[in-house]
């Protein structure tokens, strides 16, 4: 014999008290594993149902489930050094399953992947493939854990992280060397013993750390809800959102369980990086501390507990932009928005958030119209100043001004630019005489009654100017009246402005422009709805596209979103400023936006820049100026 | 501490308001109602003060059946009950024939304290308040920012104008005419919106109060005010716009 | 031939402006009907009110004079002038449509079997009072049909009290109404100043509010001075306060305070969307900014184009000149 086997050593003819021992630990490895997870998969079980989930449609389920479990994309595409090293580790355990079942198996002398056959051959060199890049990535996690150590994995290194990789490394060596021994050899059974030691610490393991994943977020990810930021409907009369344990559907019980603490949701998170209280995964670890501590029955409250003990702080909660980065970035399937919208919801629909800028917000929409509190007359007097026509039942589109559009007098000029543009492609258009608010910053903040009366007028309102197709210019708009009014009926076909130009880019006079361009991704229309070429393409024919350091999927938020532009100064930085200083820094001579909000905030931003900020434009006013040239 | 809260159910501040064929009044399907906004602060100072002293806070509310939304808004934030006054013909009633309907509505229920609103934001009266405290016996006083119960009764801050304020004190039984902005109104919840649905909405018809519409000043037309706000640009160099504006602040803003 | 009562007011020991203005209102009145004008001075003392009375216009004045008048009760008020107008019967009583005139005027009016016309801008022949309805989006016409005399209050500034002409001496009547102490059910405190440590930009009459036009806090005198000269509270744009050049409490906007004064008095501030939410319920907005496309002109009454530091120290001066 070589000193290199050609096939895996397997030690053959275990003693009865060999077997017997190994049966014993095994069993207690077991034990020890189902005592911790079982009563974790108690209180998924008991948590409440969700009301609206549906298996349906199953097809995206499948392909989320091969894309981000199978390929590991989003581990890998947001992060992809550490995201390629838990590929490898990923696969590596995938590769192993068989192995491992062999493994046992052998133990009881029951082995069924014969080493010596071919197929047994093959398997287990294409194991020894995955055990060296599964021991390499690994040993590449450990060291970044551990001497690198990114802020975002927290402050405190995890001991049972260095613990759990070193059985990892374990199990792969001991794997990798018993193809250095053959079958007899003392060293075999050597090897086998420690492996098998090895595995049976690990199993055990898992349920008690946040190894936990390893086991939920294959279903995490499978059962996610569909929908981006989707907002549950509340059911019955004592559903107010997530005010206490009874309250926590299984979906939030197994996503809080599933949360592996990476962090990326609180890399990329606005509130997080400007130094406030809210760190996104402390929310989703706040719920599972809900969980073990009183239960998915519990009348406790989650966010201040009559005894001061809270689990979840409120004042983090309402410092959330909904930008969704978060719930994007997540790569266990763990959806925060409904969860942080959700315990909102439980704060206001039950009154006990109290906050004078979001009680006036809720004051001025429970009787006005729009919600900067201003008299809808002001609105009529822009359209008749603008020349608008008002919408007759007659024109192909509805243009929806919003209350940015209809009251903020920057919100007028890209409406004003818009007009202009469809009035260049001929396209007949008209604006309704009256428009609520859509809702959309109290649906973030979590008031659904006023959601509910504005979204069930404005839906009337619609339905009596027969109107069936709208164009925006604020992705807040588009997304509140395409998502959620559809708890309160069928609401027109509705497209964001920057959707509509993009199919006639070809008629709105491309100019050759050497003039730099940055274009900031507004949340509601990227992460939200998945529109990043089209204004893109829109930009690139009014100068030269350039980006910023987060751009698309990771674009960082303009700190307006979630009713916080209602809520007056924030502590900590101000998320305006950060994003348009990185703006800023990539040299442009234009910031082009394609949301008024994120207009608004930059303009505040930028105006207090020293030297000479770059001017800032929506995508339909850079058109608008193409035609003008 | 009982206390009784008269709210009124108005077009919505920005509503778009049309002039109805009898010229005499709005068209009113064309208009979105809302709680009058002093009386949601007569209302908050009510809910306020039971926190504080314990009690009853009793709605009264004159309407027809759409002013039932406003009245489950105050049952909402916490009114324990509700009186429902039936009637029509609110805007051709002047200030008295209104406050006679809410005075004989409530003379039964004895109140330590009786609220409304400073004015209406649609007839702008102002003067229900007063009139009710003249029909009921008791004494009141207006324009109240904050109430404080006393040993002998209440004492309140009163707004004076140009930024002055006075301290009344007056016994109980009493009216409070309430301005806004004296305190931080508290929103509707949906949960308080369930719980209103369990309390009580005693409806009473205007005919069956007996109190007379006759009134002593009737409204016999209305019409679009002649002059709308536009921006006047004042010309010409620093100097001569400045004594432009001086001119225009002294005799059209009258406010040197 | 009607006789047409104006009840004045006192304000700092002299008729106030708005008194005038009912008087010209009740002119206006007595030449409709061919009546004469009767002023009405109420309170403990009114010897130099009255003759002041005499001195403009009125006919006849009237002195209801009584030691429990001497600190404004509505109980007092009503009493009093309840016996002088049902022993009198005039046919019109015009008030200036005060605070003070709110809190009794519609008790009175209501002890007679009448209603106060409350808050009137317009008088037309017949006589047709106008009033604003929906908060001035309106106008409504009304007409008194009452047996009893008609009340009406005027909405200040709806009459020019120039329109008053000065006359000759008139003829000065005492009137003693009866009150006892007892049918005084409310007590009156002196009136206080709102707490003057603080600032308060929500009750302040005047505000003039400086933004970012103004470049750097060196250059703060200069509206520092426009706002001593017209008397008003200085408060300021965000930009200006996140800078430090004023305390936060003296930012206007969604951040800061909402304000509602009768003049709102914008020197170099744009008008961004978070400033005019906390400063459009301003009865009367000026603007000053070099930027004619400012959007702050949008919602401005009045608008001056031009460099705040011309504009401003123009304005201060004629300002000091106008007030003498």
């Amino acid at each position: 014999m070589t000193s290199l086997s050609a096939t895996l050593a397997e030690p053959q003819h275990f003693s009865l008290p060999e077997k017997l021992l190994f049966f014993l630990l095994l069993f207690a490895s077991i034990w020890l594993f189902w005592r911790r997870f079982g009563p974790i998969l108690e209180k998924i079980l008991k948590s409440r149902k969700d009301p609206d989930f549906r298996l349906a449609p199953i097809g995206r389920r499948i392909w989320d489930f091969f894309t981000e479990v199978i390929c590991q994309v989003k581990v890998i595409q947001q992060r992809p050094l550490p995201g390629l090293a838990h590929a490898f580790v990923f696969w590596g355990f995938c590769a192993f399953a068989l192995v491992t079942l062999n493994h046992a198996a052998v133990g009881f002398g029951v082995g069924f992947l014969d080493p010596a056959a071919w197929y047994g051959r093959v398997y287990f060199y294409l194991a020894a493939a995955f055990a060296i890049a599964c021991a390499i990535g690994i040993a590449g996690l450990f060291i970044r854990r551990f001497f690198v150590r990114p802020r975002w994995l927290g402050k405190k290194v995890s001991n049972e992280s260095g613990v759990i990789a070193g059985l990892i490394f374990l199990l792969m060596v001991t794997y990798l060397a018993a193809f250095f021994t053959t079958d007899a050899a003392p060293a075999a059974r050597l090897l086998w013993w420690i492996h098998t030691l090895t595995l049976l610490v690990f199993l055990p393991l898992i349920p008690h750390t946040k190894h936990l994943h390893l086991v939920l977020s294959p279903a995490t990810i499978f059962l996610k809800r569909d929908g981006f930021s989707h907002i549950p409907p509340l059911v019955g009369d004592e559903d107010f959102g997530l005010v206490a344990g009874k309250d926590i559907t299984q979906l939030v019980s197994l996503q809080a369980y599933s949360c592996v603490e990476c962090g990326r949701c609180s890399e990329h998170c606005p509130a997080t990086n400007t130094g406030k209280e809210l760190n996104p995964k402390e929310i989703i670890l706040g719920m599972r501390g809900y969980l073990n501590g009183p239960g998915p029955a519990s009348e406790q409250a989650i966010l201040a507990a009559e005894d001061g003990t809270a689990y979840v702080s409120q004042k983090a909660v309402f410092q959330c932009t909904t930008c969704g980065s978060c719930e994007f970035q997540c790569p266990v399937g763990i959806q925060h928005l409904p969860i942080m919208v959700g315990l909102r919801r439980g704060a206001v629909n039950t009154g006990t958030w109290e906050d004078d800028y979001g009680a006036k917000l809720f004051n001025q929409l429970e009787r006005g119209s729009n919600a900067l509190g201003i008299s809808a007359i002001e609105r009529d007097k822009f359209i008749q100043k603008q020349e608008l026509p008002l919408f007759d039942g007659t024109q192909e589109y509805c243009l929806w001004l919003g209350c940015m559009g209809g009251y903020d007098p920057k919100g007028r000029d890209i409406v004003a630019a818009f007009a202009r543009v469809m009035q260049h492609l001929g396209t007949s258009f008209g604006v309704l005489k009256k428009e609520k608010c859509t809702g959309d910053p109290v649906r973030r903040l979590g008031n659904d009654l006023v959601f509910q009366t504005l979204a069930e007028e404005n839906l009337k309102n619609l339905a009596q100017n027969k109107v069936k197709n709208i164009i925006s210019i604020c992705p807040h708009c588009v997304r509140t009246i395409q998502e959620d009014w559809k708890a309160y009926g069928t609401p027109p076909e509705i497209e964001h402005h920057t959707e509509f130009m993009a199919r006639f880019a070809d008629r709105l006079q491309p100019i050759q422009s050497q003039e730099k361009i940055v274009f900031h991704d507004p949340c509601y229309l990227g992460r939200n709805r998945n529109v990043y070429d089209q204004p893109r393409q829109l930009v690139q024919i009014t100068g030269t596209l350039i980006e910023a350091p987060r751009h698309r999927e990771r674009s960082f938020c303009c700190g307006a979103g979630g009713g916080l532009a209602f809520l007056g100064e924030e502590t900590g930085d101000r998320v305006s400023h950060t994003r348009a200083q990185e703006l800023v820094a990539t040299g442009a001579q234009t910031v082009a936006t394609a949301c008024p909000f994120c207009n608004t905030m930059f303009r505040d931003a930028l105006g207090e820049m020293n030297g000479t900020a770059p001017q800032l434009l929506d995508v339909a006013q850079l058109i608008a100026r193409n035609l003008d040239s | 501490m009982k206390i009784i809260v008269a709210i009124k159910q108005v077009p919505e501040r920005d509503a778009q308001v049309r002039i109805d064929s009898s010229g005499k009044w709005i068209e009113e399907s064309e208009v979105q109602y809302a709680m009058n906004e002093s009386d949601a602060y007569a209302l908050e100072e009510a809910l306020q003060l039971k926190e504080k002293h314990s009690g009853e806070v009793v709605v009264v509310s004159a309407g027809p059946e759409r002013v039932g939304t406003t009245i489950r808004e105050a049952l909402a934030k916490g009114a324990d009950r509700a009186i429902h006054i039936d009637c029509s013909d609110l805007a051709q009633r002047d200030a008295l024939g209104s406050a006679r309907l809410l005075a004989e509505a409530i003379r039964g229920e004895n109140a330590d304290l009786v609220l409304t609103g400073l004015q209406s934001d649609d007839l702008g009266y102002g003067q229900t308040g007063v009139i009710l405290a003249e029909l009921l016996g008791v004494p009141h006083a207006t324009l109240i920012l904050h109430v404080e119960k006393t040993d002998a009764g209440l004492k309140v801050k009163r707004e004076l104008e140009a930024g002055w304020f006075q301290e009344i004190e007056l016994p109980l039984p009493a009216a409070l005419t309430i301005q806004s902005g004296g305190n931080k109104l508290r929103y509707a919840t949906l949960m308080g919106i369930k719980k209103a649905k369990t309390k009580e909405m005693r409806v009473v018809s205007a005919a069956d109060l007996g109190a007379a519409a006759t009134p002593v000043a009737t409204l016999q037309s209305i019409e679009l005010p002649k002059k709308q706000r536009s921006t006047q640009i004042i010309e010409g160099d620093a100097k001569a716009a400045a004594a432009t504006l001086v001119e225009k602040l002294k005799f059209e803003v009258r406010v040197l | 031939m009607s006789q047409v009562y104006v009840v004045l007011e006192e304000r700092d020991g002299r008729v106030s402006r708005a008194s005038w203005e009912a008087l010209a209102a009740g002119q206006k009145l007595a030449s409709q009907s061919s009546g004469t004008v009767t002023a009405i001075v109420v309170g403990g003392s009114t010897e130099s009110i009255a003759s002041e009375a005499a001195q403009r216009g009125a006919a006849k004045v009237i002195r209801v004079e009584h030691p429990l008048l001497a600190h404004y009760t509505s109980d007092g008020y009503t009493l009093a002038l309840q016996q002088l107008i049902e022993r009198e019967k005039p046919a019109f009583v015009a008030f200036p449509h005060t605070y003070q005139v709110r809190d009794f005027a519609p008790a009175l009016a209501a002890r007679l079997n009448e209603v106060l016309i409350s808050d009137v801008v317009a008088i037309a022949d017949g006589p047709v009072f106008t009033r604003q309805l929906l908060q001035g989006r309106l106008a409504g016409n009304y007409r008194h049909q009452g047996s009893g005399p008609c009340l009406i209050s005027v909405q200040a500034g709806a009459f020019r009290a120039e329109e008053a002409p000065a006359s000759a001496s008139a003829e000065i009547t005492p009137f003693a109404p009866q009150i006892d102490a007892a049918q005084i059910r409310t007590k009156p405190g002196e009136p206080f100043r709102g707490t003057a440590q603080t600032v308060d930009l929500g009750s302040a009459p005047l505000i003039v509010s400086v933004g970012r036009g103004i470049k750097e806090a060196d250059n703060l005198p200069v509206v520092q001075e426009l706002a001593a000269a017209l008397g008003a509270e200085l408060a300021a744009s965000r930009p200006i306060c996140d800078n430090g050049w004023l305390p936060m409490e003296r930012q206007v906007g969604s951040s800061g305070q909402t304000v509602s004064p009768k003049l709102y008095l914008a020197v170099g501030i744009s008008g961004a969307i978070q400033h005019l939410v906390g400063m459009k319920g301003s009865q009367c907005i000026v603007a000053i900014n070099k930027d004619p496309d400012a959007p702050i002109f949008e919602v401005a009454d009045y608008g001056i184009v031009g460099d705040l530091f011309e504009v401003v120290p123009a304005l201060t001066e004629a300002l000091k000149a106008a007030k003498g």
